[in-house]
């Protein structure tokens, strides 16, 4: 097939793209087209595209720079559809498809024509590091104002506005190595690994496996390398033991060998997720990872040399070039000039030449390049200019020549005339910097090594490095570590490994390197054209020297200052370089300064991904009690406790209008203190206790007494913590002399079961007593009211007698037919029975009680009402009236602490404290509004004196507030300093709309003070 | 006797009764796949549940005596009888979860205490509080990767094994009876959110539900 017209940097052979097949895509709005087998930034480079995106503060024209994850220039947004956006995809990570539609993320209007570069040509000069520190902060108050321009101006992408129609979720995996990177290391540590028969899973973040085996100029065993890429592959495929997961980057390096893979399962594909079998595809997944071993083979960054005018479109890094070429066929240009620190850089002339192109120059910083490849270079005829550095490219939208001179780097000048050469593309390597990403993240600084001129990984515990990573580079020496690492990992995880034979590779010459981290121009730094050293985030070799001069010497700080790998970008391309700029103008050593830390994630990952299926209806656990059925149809409104949904209030239909909540509440409430209401109370935590030593444990653990609770009867009992302060309450009954049931509040449940055994298992372990959650087991449904014993009459066995069967007593019987226990406790002041069946029935017994209480007025009622009449009789709710700092002694439960308990219980001491013992401590109480129209608002602060200058001494805070209906009144509980002595005094509550309510301290118990209603 | 109250819960009467799951059927229904299923999830209801508290050479005893099985020692074991309707599974160094045919864990609730006396033990019966689910079908492990910590190859979660581990947001107890099922056993509270989990996450493999 003939190629496009389009792709007009493309080769006509090599690659592995399949020119047979072309796809066609969008950018900017352009119609272009590439192959399978393209990533986007080898597509756009095909068709000519020089400017992918304009740069973050000056606004510069930038181009695709790199072909992998450090690439800091073309950052897209991807989607054809608004739902369908995805921002900040790193173009030449994003594989191409039939329909592809990207974007700049950057360029305001566009980056051909962009307004702000205007702004970035005459602000440049006028914007050094901290400029948005220095220059918009004054007045704070207009921050938020420049911050939408600096925003629009800066950018990187945008969020879609519409739900993502995909995906996403989560795989717990579990390993016994973890292999991250499938190049040469990376593949012979896990063949060796899976030969053991260990767990292998392999990671590799490319849309194939191989790294630069893919593309490389290399063979093993005299073929090219990348048929014993595919041979490996093949024999891990084939490994029942072995995971591999192609296009999934390691993005986080947690304690004790936790790692996060995101695994992009369908952006090859398209924009969303194709649908298979009526069910769309997983987009994306979270692979959490915890490996026995890891192995870090995840290669090296090359280093891109730092020169003036080192972000034209056309400046490469070597390494890209060469990638680009064989892997992509494309050359990205026609006529080359290399600037190289070393003999690496040599193979991208190589490659250029071979494609047909021209090299204009290999401009090599050292004085007598000496090694195989230089070798090669002057054999093909390619011309080698020693000592010497591009010091400058020339252009604006497109490198047009290159400026070279002899360089002298200990002097940091350049010592010659400069001579200027014609080309398009400026290729640079200025060596290699491991990808330390990973290892960073466990928080170990990396080491410094002279010799390879980069920082390898410190590594922690049950973690390797091999090849690029590790700061080793010749081929057989790479894949030895690897097979190494694989072997060892294996070993430490009891797995003995069989022979691996290593594929022999060549054996090069080398020349050594030499460190050139900045390259001098004939201008001092400050004042030369801007050389820079983080594309991504606009920050230059001057603005490092600035900050180093403004006084920032830590690296974190020169970091902070100036933005360096910030972003996307983490440091991948700049930050060794800035460390090094950083290093000579502080006159230090490089691991003197050290680096900045590495923090996850290494490259952005979706939201989705992050997410799982921990969304919408999955977001939290919903627990229902058994008769959750029947108040949805019942049309109650929900009220969260804790992950429980309890029905809140039954909201009825009058005349065809919707009842408010006040007035359902008033009229459940009324129900209640007139006829019979009924509560599913089945969330109450509920414990059993058995053991000789039940009693005893209980009597340690309350506040009140326990040794005469006999059986059939139950006790209110108070929880504190050790510091003498409420935790929890509820009703415990004596089932049989070694044997009680404990409720606790709902949302104490879990913790309290976690307090007894707590307290059991440490500090009282010759108790013989045993807990367990009964909780979910029993469905609890109280009926409350004048008429309850009438309506329980009806359809239980139970003898109701008030004398045979009094308040605070417990009996079992069946109710509608099933077994059940009924407690008679009151949490409303009424009559009532508690009736407790297995979870299982409960509908059934729920349904029969209606069935029967319809003619006694039986009505539903939720946890509103259950607080206003609970409120009503100056029963506490422990999280209302309590909020950890408040003693039994302050709720004025003295009654409920059993001071002359033989052994001691929890909190006893703590209530014997100076200040537990204080007088003006705040104390429960009732207030009466003055008006009784007014609900005081929970919260609201108490004074004593309204005419007090402001800040007015607070002497305390409503904690409960309710309208009455049974009062026709409001009604309140405050906690008031010293309110115990304070009764009948009146009290101040100033609103924040400038009303200030009156109120009369009063007791807790508004409503039937001698409790005559429960008794009856 | 131990000195502690036995309840039967359960009425031997024509009564209704609703599993923890009766809500969930009728709010998210019953996924049946269209073609093969490689995932099938199937509610075992009303199953007798009773958790075992007391020192193991205390209950073994007892527990071979009457169930016919006796108790795992050790750690995260699960033991069933020949039928495989009986099982007891290690939950902690001194609790058990011992599942059998509904309606027989309050006659062995009660021969058990009378074969360990005056013993210190505890036994409560929480048959109304969870139910158990069971997965089976070849996709069932990947839907368990998607759903629990724990790691469920089977080099690390043989036939026979029961761990209690995290269930997406909530727990769950997972156990590993035969070699092509796996059973969850989860609260009543939890059961709708576990069971919509699962649906949700066993979409893909077009999980299939037996009612």
């Amino acid at each position: 097939m003939s190629q496009s017209k389009q792709q007009v940097y493309r080769l006509n052979t090599g690659g592995r793209i399949d020119r047979s097949r072309t796809l066609s895509f969008t950018f900017n709005g352009q119609r272009y087209q590439g192959h399978p087998g393209d990533t986007l930034a080898s597509a756009l480079l095909a068709n000519g595209v020089d400017i992918v995106n304009r740069s973050f503060k000056y606004s510069r024209p930038r181009g695709i720079v790199a072909a992998g994850a450090e690439e800091p220039n073309a950052i897209v947004q991807l989607g054809s559809s608004e739902a369908a956006q995805v921002p900040n995809v790193r173009a030449t990570q994003q594989a191409l498809y039939e329909g592809l539609a990207a974007s700049s993320t950057n360029g305001w209007p566009n980056v051909q024509r962009d307004l702000m570069g205007l702004f970035g040509k005459l602000g440049g000069q006028f914007m050094p590091p901290g400029f948005y520190y220095k220059t918009f902060m004054a007045p704070a108050s207009m921050w938020l104002t420049y911050e939408k321009y600096i925003r629009k101006a800066a950018g990187l992408g945008r969020s879609p506005m519409e739900a993502d129609p995909d995906n996403y979720d989560h795989f717990n995996q579990h390993c016994d190595v973890l292999v991250v990177g499938a190049g040469a290391a990376g593949l012979a540590a896990a063949l060796a690994a899976a030969r053991s028969g260990a767990r292998v899973m392999v990671a590799d973040e490319q849309e194939e496996m191989g790294g630069s085996l893919l593309a490389s100029r290399e063979t093993l065993e005299g073929k090219p390398a990348d048929q014993w890429v595919a041979r490996v592959l093949d024999e891990l495929a084939s490994c029942e033991n072995v995971t591999l997961l192609p296009r999934t980057t390691a993005n986080g390096y947690h304690d004790h060998n936790f790692v996060t893979l995101h695994e992009r399962r369908t952006e090859h594909l398209g924009d969303t997720a194709p649908v298979e079998n009526g069910h769309r595809q997983v987009r994306a997944r979270l692979h959490r990872v915890r490996a026995g071993q890891v192995i870090l083979s995840t290669g090296a960054h090359e280093r891109p040399l730092v020169y003036a005018g080192n972000d034209v479109p056309g400046n490469l890094l070597a390494g890209a070039v060469s990638t680009y070429i064989r892997r992509y066929g494309v050359a990205p240009g026609r006529k080359l000039v290399l600037s190289t620190s070393n003999d690496y850089g040599y193979r991208a002339a190589l490659d250029w030449k071979e494609a047909g192109c021209e090299v204009v120059a290999i401009v090599d910083a050292r004085e007598a390049p000496a090694g195989d490849w230089v070798d090669a270079a002057r054999a093909q005829g390619i011309k080698i200019i020693t000592g010497s550095a591009v010091i400058e490219a020339k252009g604006s939208n497109r490198v047009t020549a290159a400026r070279v001179a002899k360089i002298d780097i200990g002097a940091f000048k350049v010592s010659g005339p400069v001579q200027e050469l014609a080309c398009d593309t400026i290729a640079s390597s200025g060596g290699y910097s491991p990808v330390i990403h990973l290892a960073s993240h466990t928080g170990a600084r990396p080491t410094w090594r002279d010799d390879i001129l980069g920082f390898v990984p410190r590594l922690v515990k049950g973690v390797q490095a091999c090849g690029g990573a590790n700061g080793c580079y010749a081929l057989g020496d790479v894949l030895a570590e690897g097979v190494e690492a694989g072997i060892k990992a294996a070993a430490a995880m009891g797995h003995a490994v069989q022979t691996v034979t290593l594929p022999s590779a060549e054996r090069l010459q080398q020349g050594s390197a030499v460190a050139l981290f900045q390259v001098p121009h004939e201008k001092p730094t400050l004042r030369g054209p801007k050389q820079f050293v983080d594309l991504q985030n606009d920050v230059t070799a001057a603005g490092i020297e600035l900050a180093t001069r403004e006084g920032f010497e830590s690296i974190e700080h020169i970091k902070r200052y100036t933005a360096m790998g910030f972003g996307t970008d983490q440091g991948k391309l700049g930050n060794i370089n800035g460390m090094a700029i950083a290093a000579r103008c502080l006159n230090r050593s490089i691991p003197e300064v050290g680096t900045t830390v590495f923090r996850p994630n290494y490259t952005p990952v979706t939201f989705g991904a992050i997410v799982g299926r921990h969304c919408r209806d999955l977001f939290d656990p919903e627990r229902y009690t058994a008769l959750h059925q029947w108040h949805v149809e019942r049309g109650a409104e929900f009220e969260d406790v804790g992950q429980w949904k309890r029905p809140w209030y039954y909201p009825q239909k009058v005349n065809g209008k919707t009842e408010t909540m006040h007035e359902a509440v008033a009229r459940e409430c009324l129900a209640v203190r007139e006829k019979v209401g009924i509560l599913d109370a089945s969330t109450l935590g509920k414990i059993d206790i058995q053991g000789p030593d039940a009693r005893e444990f209980l009597a340690r653990i309350y506040t009140n007494k326990w040794e005469k609770l006999a059986v059939g009867k139950c006790r209110y009992g108070l929880m504190c913590k050790d510091d003498g302060m409420v935790t929890d309450d509820g009703v415990t009954s004596c089932l049989a002399e070694n044997h009680f049931l404990m409720t606790t509040t709902t949302g104490g449940a879990a913790a309290i079961l976690e307090w007894l055994e707590l307290w059991h298992q440490t500090e009282w372990p010759e108790l013989d007593v045993y807990f367990s959650s009964v909780t979910d087991h029993w469905a609890t449904m109280t009926i409350t009211g004048p008429e309850a014993r009438k309506l329980l009459a009806e359809i239980s066995d139970l003898d109701l007698d008030r004398d045979s069967f009094k308040f605070m007593d417990w009996r079992s019987g069946k109710v509608a037919g099933v077994p059940a226990r009924v407690f008679r406790i009151s949490f409303t002041g009424e009559l009532t029975f508690e009736i407790n069946v297995q979870a299982n029935y409960a509908m059934h017994v729920w349904q029969t009680l209606f069935k029967h209480g319809e003619k006694y007025g039986l009505t539903p009622y939720g946890t509103e009402t259950m607080h206003v009449l609970r409120a009503e009789k100056g029963f506490i709710i422990v999280g209302q009236e309590t909020d950890g700092s408040v003693t039994p002694e302050d709720l004025g439960m003295q009654w409920c602490v059993g001071y002359d308990k033989p052994y001691s219980w929890i909190g006893k001491r703590a209530l014997t404290r100076s200040d537990t013992k204080r007088e003006n401590r705040k104390q429960l109480v009732g207030l009466r509004p003055k008006d009784p129209k007014v609900i005081l608002e929970e919260g609201a602060q108490i004074v004593l004196d309204p005419k007090h200058a402001i800040p007015m001494p607070m002497v305390g805070h409503v904690t409960s507030s309710y309208y009455s209906p049974i009062l026709d009144s409001g009604f309140a509980l405050a906690v008031v300093k010293g309110g115990h002595q304070k009764l009948g005094e009146t009290v101040y509550l100033p609103m924040a709309d400038g009303q200030t309510h009156e109120a009369e301290i009063v007791s807790t118990i508004f409503y039937d003070p001698k409790g005559e209603r429960q008794h009856v | 006797m131990s000195n502690a109250a036995t309840f039967d819960t359960r009425t031997d009467t024509a009564i209704p009764v609703e599993s923890p799951l009766a809500y969930s059927y009728r709010r998210s229904g019953a996924p049946q796949a269209g073609g093969p299923s490689r995932l099938q999830l199937r509610e075992r209801a009303m199953l007798g549940h009773l958790i075992l508290r007391g020192g193991a050479i205390v209950l073994d005893e007892a527990v071979r005596d009457v169930l016919g099985i006796s108790l795992p020692g050790q750690p995260q074991a699960l033991v069933q009888d020949a039928s495989g309707e009986r099982s007891i599974q290690w939950l902690s160094p001194d609790e058990w979860l011992v599942i059998v045919p509904g309606g027989e864990e309050f006659p062995l609730e009660t021969k058990l205490r009378e074969q360990l006396g005056s013993a210190h033990f505890a036994i409560s019966d929480v048959s109304g509080g969870q139910t158990l689910l069971e997965l089976s079908g070849e996709a069932a492990r990947e839907l368990l990767m998607k759903t629990v910590i724990y790691d469920v190859h089977p080099s690390n979660f043989p036939v026979g094994k029961g761990v209690t581990t995290v269930f997406a947001k909530a727990t769950t107890i997972l156990r590993r009876p035969s070699d092509e099922r796996w059973e969850l056993v989860v609260r009543r509270s939890f059961a709708d959110y576990c069971y919509r989990w699962l649906l949700d996450a066993g979409a893909e493999f077009g999980i299939n539900v037996q009612q």
